[in-house]
């Protein structure tokens, strides 16, 4: 339960909101139930219980510094403590970048598909805090048949105050019939207190358009950051997500997948590297609605230090998704006899004609293969790096990227290479 | 060049190695023979520095320097090479890349310059040729896959690349068909000099038709108990081992 302090604050922005509006709601909602705790099932070795004792700086004001450099960007839009900018506009006309409610006087029938999405929000109350406190939605609205040849680059970034802050964003994005774009997102955060950044992202991908979504979370140790990012896929759509968590005290990403379209596509790419006092979860839902779909998801782990990783993995397959095509593979190395990892895979199928498939594993490297590498010359540690790096190597090369495959590969070197576990 | 005196090794509470001695000059092929679970894979592994054994008494010198006191890549780099029976399979890792990084960390240990890529390409062509090894088997991913001719092939590959002072070679002959054995065999030869030796761990005499030995050890419940020119392999191969179990039985 929230401690009286924090209570008292939250009262206090509460009282300025109409208890019936959407944001009066979901702070009652949230002052109900707090920050989630190990009891509940859903967070039960990703415990923040103790942000229920922690009064922060509900609406820091952002103010970010960041160098914009990536000629390979379309457009660069920044989101700094849940305060817009455009770093970088694109003069192409077929996408806009705009607040929700100008988005919605421009394109009235994008109502109906906002009232009618069906999330999945159990056990989920930092959703409702997002609600209550953030700022209204950042959309990002791509056009009928708009193909954007170069990425979109989002930098989202959290800057600590003097006193522990928490940001709440919003973001949605529209692919209207047809669109095609990538977003590549780096994630990161200034200054060195504590934060909890708390983002929501809402995507609607309409018929036949593709969608690719890369994010880097690069954040300061002190960012607890948990992310929210649901998906709606409507016929013939495909997205591939590409999640890197690489740094932070605390990651939770909660990712869903809602399929409501036959002949769709979904695939979900997972990479973390915790380390040190780090702790990364990756709450997965891939929810089969139609039929005649295919989700693929490969998320892998490599763990330093005395770092805990989650993964769970659930896919539903409705009665409606006959010839579902589900497959599913988390795979782990536990570089550090510290280093804990926690898998649940879960399905749930009540159609019967379809093909699912799941399989975790966690494991240490090959004792084997290590002495084997050694005994060529190769130092203990560059052994160690070099089979660390040729397991996550299969996640990476999926990016076709190359200029961040680049980025991502040597920022994950240097982080396996600074840990102290490779020479024990 | 190599000085083993006395050498005991155990695994777990089991000891293995019960004395060993043996000397080996630059230039001379060694082979030590022997019935199975005599030792002879042990004693490749302690020289090699496998962590599963441990060394409880008795002394290696290798070119003037305590072997023991090594930890396995430092052997390497001081010129020890061990071909493995079974070569294990490295996931993700091509030949080429493998090699790029023992060969750089040892120049790295010996205090010389990285090579580049233009060098490396030049010396892959040049030892290439040396044990007929196709271009396609280095891309792929170490041993994943590989027949166990490839395997082995690749394990000789790797000693021409890494070019050793001392090449231990285990039981390189198993699994191999006559072919194989052949073209492995031709390698090992090639690869011979004046300047460097050859330790051949084999169960079978087939082996040393191809490789010549000028001595031939029978290892035996831990010890050398004969040892010989190549006449004594081929005594071992008319006759087996009974006859040298019975002797040292008594």
């Amino acid at each position: 339960m929230l401690s009286a302090e924090l209570n008292t604050t939250l009262q206090g922005i509460a009282q300025k909101l109409d208890p019936e509006s959407e944001k009066g709601k979901a702070l009652s909602h949230f002052l109900d139930k707090g920050f989630p705790t190990s009891k509940w099932e859903e967070w039960k070795y990703t415990s923040l219980k103790d942000f229920n004792g922690i009064d922060r700086n509900w609406f820091p004001k952002g103010n970010s510094n960041l160098p914009v450099s990536a000629d390979w960007a379309e457009l660069i839009i920044r989101s700094s403590d849940a305060y817009l900018s455009i770093e970088k506009p694109s003069s192409n006309e077929g996408m806009e970048v705009l607040s929700f409610d100008e988005f919605i006087q421009k394109c009235p029938e994008f109502q109906e598909i906002w009232s009618d999405k069906k999330p999945i929000l159990d056990q989920n109350s930092l959703y409702d805090l997002n609600v209550a406190l953030a700022p209204q939605h950042t959309v990002l609205w791509i056009k009928k048949d708009v193909e954007i040849s170069k990425a979109i680059l989002h930098q989202y970034q959290v800057n600590s105050t003097e006193k522990s802050s928490s940001v709440q964003s919003r973001l949605l994005i529209y692919l209207e019939e047809g669109a095609k774009v990538s977003l590549m997102e780096q994630q990161t955060s200034t200054g060195s207190a504590d934060i909890l950044s708390n983002f929501v992202q809402e995507i609607f991908v309409s018929k036949g358009a593709q969608f690719t979504y890369l994010k880097d979370q690069d954040f300061q140790q002190g960012v607890s950051h948990i992310d929210h990012t649901f998906i709606y896929q409507a016929e013939g759509s495909q997205v591939d997500t590409f999640t890197f968590s690489l740094n932070a005290s605390l990651i939770r990403n909660n990712l869903h997948f809602y399929i409501e379209g036959s002949q769709v596509v979904s695939n979900l790419n997972g990479l973390y590297v915790p380390g040190e006092n780090q702790l990364m979860d990756s709450h997965t839902v891939v929810d089969h609605r139609m039929p005649h779909a295919e989700s693929n998801e490969l998320y892998k782990g490599v763990l330093l230090g005395n770092a805990t990783g989650v993964f769970n993995g659930k896919i539903f397959v409705r009665q409606d998704a006959q010839k579902t095509n589900a497959f599913q593979s988390c795979r782990n190395v536990l570089a550090s006899t510290r280093a804990t990892m926690n898998t649940k895979p879960q399905l749930e199928i009540w159609a019967d004609d379809v093909k699912c498939s799941h399989g975790t594993t966690t494991g240490q490297l090959n004792e084997e293969a290590l002495f084997y590498m050694r005994s060529r010359g190769i130092s203990l540690p560059a052994a160690r790096t070099l089979l660390l790096l040729a397991f996550v190597q299969e996640v990476i090369n999926k990016v076709e990227h190359p200029v961040l495959r680049e980025s991502l590969t040597e920022k994950i070197i240097a982080k396996i290479q600074q840990s102290v576990d490779l020479s024990n | 060049m190599l000085s083993i005196k006395n050498l005991h090794a155990s695994i777990g509470e089991k000891e293995i190695l019960r004395g060993i001695d043996l000397e080996v000059k630059a230039g001379e092929v060694h082979a030590i023979m022997g019935p199975n679970g005599s030792g002879k894979s042990t004693l490749a592994s302690v020289l090699a520095g496998r962590e599963d054994y441990e060394v409880t008494e008795g002394t290696v010198q290798f070119l003037g320097k305590d072997l023991l006191d090594l930890a396995p890549e430092a052997r390497a780099a001081e010129g020890i090479f061990l071909a493995f029976q079974y070569p294990v399979e490295i996931p993700g890792v091509s030949t080429t890349n493998f090699l790029k990084s023992a060969v750089n960390e040892i120049r790295k240990y010996r205090g010389e310059d990285p090579m580049d890529a233009v060098q490396f390409l030049k010396m892959f062509k040049e030892k290439m040729a040396y044990v007929n090894i196709d271009q396609s088997l280095l891309s792929r991913a170490l041993n994943e896959g590989f027949s166990g001719g490839e395997k082995k092939r690749n394990e000789i590959f790797q000693m021409a690349v890494l070019d050793p002072k001392l090449a231990i070679l285990d039981e390189t002959d198993s699994g191999l068909d006559i072919d194989a054995l052949r073209i492995v065999a031709e390698g090992v030869n090639k690869l011979k000099s004046p300047n460097n030796a050859t330790i051949v761990v084999t169960h079978y005499q087939r082996l040393l038709d191809y490789i010549v030995p000028d001595y031939v050890h029978v290892l035996y419940k831990g010890r050398i108990v004969k040892s010989g020119t190549k006449e004594l392999a081929l005594e071992l191969e008319e006759r087996g081992y009974d006859w040298i179990k019975s002797e040292v039985d008594q």
